[in-house]
């Protein structure tokens, strides 16, 4: 009995989680640096969803940590020009291939979806319209996400 | 003792996590792209919705309005890069990709972080405005 209320509750924690909190897009713009014209720049961010919400995988980019796959959160990271990868792990490892330009925006969506005893967090390239009215609900986690 | 699960379950199972975790990875080729001189032609569009499917099964829709602008040139075909937009193709990871076309046939796509092609089992008619 006192097993099942523990696997109900840890379930429970997988499945909610807590959105992230800090300032809203448009507030955070003003305050965002602009894009130098030697490099190209990379949004990552995730919907603010129930589901997964305790999954909270870091995010990798060319093998280093630049922050975390956080429900509601986006954070953005500036780039050399050229090809690169980014990353994620829960149970199995989920890559993205792309290439940024100089000058160059990319926006990179967190997904959660099912796996075998966790669910799977991947990363996939979205468009700027799609992608620029998702961003405008979402809180920027780049300061502590690190 | 009996075991738990008899053996052909087990490698049943076993197969079925590994399919699960695993998936199929695009198959590419490394290959050189012989870049376009910058505005050489201007972006062509996508008469029509078009739905490409992989050997895996897999699909993609390429949307009618689409525009797309070639890049440069490989043995395979031309390179076409989306205008102000993405494409991409899954495999058990993600990849950006452009299309190649070669007599208004889509013959695969190349892999820009890649720098691969990876060819379509099956080409597919493409049509472009203007042709």
């Amino acid at each position: 009995m006192f097993k099942t209320q523990l696997c109900l509750i840890a379930a429970a924690l997988a499945l909610t989680g807590c959105a992230a909190t800090g300032p809203k897009f448009a507030e955070q713009q003003s305050s965002t640096p602009k894009l130098s014209a030697d490099k190209g720049r990379v949004y990552f961010y995730r919907k603010d969803s129930f589901v997964g919400g305790g999954l909270r995988p870091e995010i990798r980019l060319d093998g280093a940590v630049v922050g975390k796959s956080q429900p509601g959160g986006y954070f953005y990271v500036d780039a050399t020009p050229g090809s690169h990868e980014a990353a994620t792990s829960t149970e199995v490892e989920n890559k993205l291939s792309f290439v940024v330009d100089k000058g160059e925006t990319k926006y990179v969506r967190t997904k959660v979806s099912m796996g075998v005893l966790v669910g799977h967090v991947t990363p996939e390239l979205v468009g700027s319209a799609e992608a620029q009215p998702e961003l405008s609900e979402l809180h920027y986690t780049g300061g502590d996400a690190k | 003792m009996k075991p738990y699960l008899p053996r052909i379950k087990c490698h049943a199972i076993s197969l079925a996590l590994a399919m699960a975790l695993g998936g199929c990875a695009v198959q590419y080729t490394p290959v050189h792209l012989d870049l376009a001189p910058v505005a050489a032609a201007p972006a062509r569009t996508l008469a029509q919705d078009t739905n490409v499917v992989f050997d895996t099964g897999y699909a993609r829709q390429l949307k009618a309005g689409s525009s797309w602008k070639r890049v440069g040139a490989l043995p395979q075909g031309d390179v076409y890069r989306p205008v102000d937009d993405i494409f991409m193709v899954q495999g058990s990871h993600n990849h950006e990709a452009y299309l190649i076309v070669r007599d208004g046939m889509l013959t695969g796509f190349y892999l820009p972080a890649e720098g691969g092609f990876s060819a379509l089992g099956k080409p597919q008619a493409l049509r472009f405005t203007p042709e």
